[in-house]
């Protein structure tokens, strides 16, 4: 996994959503954190994080 | 070595939280961009003078984390660990918004015991959100005073350069990361061995894993049996995640927050910016406004700059004494400078858009959009800053590839962004769209346009398709990924765009000048005197350019042109073309004028009058399609090959660059040629 994605400020424990993807599987549009950060991220880099359902 | 001593401060923080914004409220007076010397790289750095003390101010390149994890990223860590002796503290931007964010790279630098002075930067931001930020409290448990500003307001800028003046640098007075129990026995060691004054410097160099820098190697101790268990990267993530833990336990005291949530522009624009379909439409449209314009909108300055020079001309032909100087200036210089001067409005303009993509923060949302069309082709999301910045010139494009952080795609995208048309094809395209392209329209269209059109278009094209040759014959090194920022949007600087674009348009003005200066005096000298006509001359002077040596040089070249439909002139125009495209126009501008004693016709009419000896015209609509594919090409840019070297640091990758697209240029205006004539 990209360190990036922990340098971002996406850690474990934070809640985000997905606002947006590019077309044909392109990059997701994530927001997450208290200060509604948002950062681009593809599928792939998903794939490394594990989810879990809020409300 | 410097003469009088200045302060050297650097500025540094992530990406887009304004830095910039202060860069240039700080340096307002006085500012310029080059190379730093010391550095392979361009920073940016600038000067002001405050209460009589003289302070240069380096631009950073914005980073998330010490731990660099491409280029630009690399030339951060390297300059802030290596040049500590040089500046005086480091001058660091928060964006009120992204505290969090922020304060991870904060700690690192504060960690490693470099002065530093705290900025927030966009209080009012936070505020709108509803999001109150302590300060005092923030400034307790960061152990620095916070200097709040708006730099856009000049708020706050004055207190920064107060604090200079002061060395209010502070330097930490313990470290803020611990290190983590099962390494600190190791840590120690390493620490005490190379006599480093603190734990953190061998964390980090163990982190590092490479050299980086004065941080020490350890390669030694990597031997023991204890540091089996460590492997660079688990460490950053490691302290990466132990940091975020003390920063939110920090955040938790100083922010407060109200309950309602106001929406920000960001979040409306988004709606429709990165749309699924809306996003791609808005994205063709600005592409089709900002070409609208640099055709359209600089045809007034340009039509004032063409008759300027065409009345100098006139003007120095008639007022100068009769001989060789008074047709060296008004048939060389005067002609040859002109015809370049006159495309300023076009690139100023393109740059200024581009300038204004970037300022607001769009571009990162093009990146969004683009990484999936992208990446068949071998290249990142991230390729299309490049791609769509070499429209104004592959130089800052080139650089621009620094943030890619595979190398895979960093190398193709260097590679492939030279065919996108930069401005220096701008002057050939229009004149020789001028010659071939009758002035109807097509749906309101003129058909120049279109043309034009096409050639940006057909830049683009081939771009991606060699990417997509190339990609099957370099080795990938490492993984690709996209992890990117999407900033909030920000009014672009005008004001200060406007300033960087009259400086880049003076440098290409005085740049292209001075080497059209020199070409012009040659072209000049060359075509003034030929081969001696009777016994007694050493050499024939004031000779008819057909006799001239300028003729016998380019008749000589004639064989290899001829395939492509060019004669000996366009032959000079290419060959002094390979110092810098847009040289060609000066060379034509140059050889029309000395065959044809006629300064106020401008030089296009006279292009368009050459005929051949069978009759023919010179400029055919088969030979103009061939040099306009020739030029589209080519690589025929002495800058552009230095700074490809410089980013690839291999004479191969810059040789086979050169080899592909002069060669894709010769065999494809040779086969239009063929077939049209």
């Amino acid at each position: 996994m990209p360190n990036k994605i922990i340098e971002m400020g996406l850690l474990p424990e934070t809640s985000f959503r997905i606002l947006y993807q590019a077309p044909f599987s392109g990059p997701m549009y994530v927001e997450f954190g208290d200060e509604k950060s948002r950062i681009a991220l593809r599928e792939e880099e998903g794939d490394f994080i594990i989810v879990e359902e809020l409300n | 070595m410097k003469e009088n001593k200045k302060k050297q401060v650097l500025l540094v923080g992530n990406p887009n939280v304004g830095k910039s914004t202060v860069f240039n409220a700080l340096c307002n007076k006085k500012q310029k961009t080059g190379n730093y010397a010391g550095v392979t790289v361009a920073s940016h750095s600038g000067h002001y003078s405050f209460k009589n003390e003289e302070v240069e101010v380096v631009d950073l390149p914005g980073s998330y984390s010490i731990y660099p994890s491409s280029e630009d990223e690399a030339i951060f860590s390297k300059f802030l660990i290596d040049e500590q002796k040089n500046y005086a503290g480091v001058i660091y931007i928060l964006e009120a918004l992204s505290l969090k964010r922020g304060l991870l790279l904060f700690q690192q630098i504060q960690d490693l015991g470099i002065p530093m002075i705290l900025v927030v930067n966009q209080i009012d931001q936070a505020e709108r959100r509803g999001i109150n930020i302590d300060i005092k409290k923030f400034s307790e448990s960061v152990g620095i005073k916070i200097i709040q500003t708006n730099a856009k307001e000049q708020i706050g800028i004055d207190e920064i350069k107060e604090a200079v003046l002061n060395n209010k640098f502070v330097k930490a007075e313990k470290i803020s990361f611990e290190t983590p129990n099962e390494h600190k026995d190791f840590i120690q060691k390493v620490a005490s061995h190379k006599g480093m004054d603190n734990e953190y410097k061998a964390w980090m160099s163990l982190s590092l894993g490479t050299d980086l820098g004065r941080i020490e190697s350890i390669v030694g101790l990597m031997n023991e049996p204890d540091s089996k268990s460590l492997v660079p990267k688990r460490l950053q993530v490691q302290e990466t995640v132990r940091r975020y833990q003390h920063v939110d336990k920090i955040l938790s005291d100083v922010i407060s927050k109200k309950p309602q949530f106001k929406e920000l522009l960001t979040e409306k624009l988004d709606k429709v910016l990165v749309h699924k379909f809306w996003g791609y439409v808005v994205f063709l449209m600005i592409l089709l406004i900002i070409f609208q314009s640099v055709f359209f909108l600089a045809e007034y300055p340009m039509n004032w700059i063409d008759d300027l020079f065409s009345w100098t001309a006139a003007f120095t032909s008639e007022h100068l004494p009769e001989g060789p100087i008074n047709s060296l200036i008004s048939n060389g210089i005067v002609p040859g400078i002109g015809g370049i001067v006159v495309f300023a409005p076009q690139i100023g303009i393109l740059l200024y858009f581009l300038y204004l993509l970037e300022d607001s923060g769009y571009m990162a949302r093009v990146v969004f959009l683009m990484d999936r069309l992208l990446r068949p082709f071998g290249l990142n999301g991230k390729s299309i800053v490049p791609l769509v910045s070499g429209t104004a010139c592959a130089i800052p494009a080139v650089i621009s590839t620094r943030n890619i952080e595979n190398l895979k795609e960093r190398l193709l995208t260097i590679l492939v962004t030279p065919f996108m048309t930069c401005s220096a094809r701008l002057p050939v395209y229009s004149i020789i769209i001028g010659l071939i392209i009758s002035d109807g329209t097509f749906l309101g269209i003129k058909y120049k346009a279109l043309v034009l059109m096409g050639m940006y278009l057909l830049g683009f094209a081939v771009a991606l398709f060699s990417a997509a040759v190339l990609k099957r014959f370099i080795k990938n090194k490492g993984k690709t990924y996209l992890v990117m920022d999407l900033p909030t949007y920000k009014k672009p600087l005008f004001g200060y765009d406007l300033k960087m674009v009259l400086g880049k348009v003076w440098d290409f003005i005085t740049g292209a000048g001075k080497i059209i200066f020199i070409v012009s005096i040659i072209i000049w000298f060359l075509s003034y005197f030929g081969p001696k006509q009777k016994q007694d001359q050493f050499v024939a002077t004031n000779v008819e350019l057909d006799h001239s040596y300028l003729a016998k040089m380019g008749k000589g070249i004639e064989p290899i042109i001829e395939p492509l439909g060019y004669d000996w002139k366009m032959g000079v125009g290419i060959l002094t073309s390979f110092v810098a495209r847009e040289v060609f126009v000066g060379t034509m501008s140059t050889l029309y004028s000395l065959e044809d004693d006629a300064p106020e016709v401008k030089v296009i009419d006279k292009m368009r009058r050459d005929v051949k000896p069978n009759g023919e015209k010179v400029f055919s609509f088969a030979t103009g399609i061939s040099v306009l594919l020739f030029y589209a090409f080519a690589m025929q840019c002495v800058s552009t090959l230095a700074v490809v070297y410089r980013e690839t640091k291999s004479w191969k990758w810059t040789g086979l660059q050169v080899v592909m697209m002069t060669g894709l240029a010769y065999f494809v205006s040779m086969i239009a040629y063929q077939i049209l004539k």
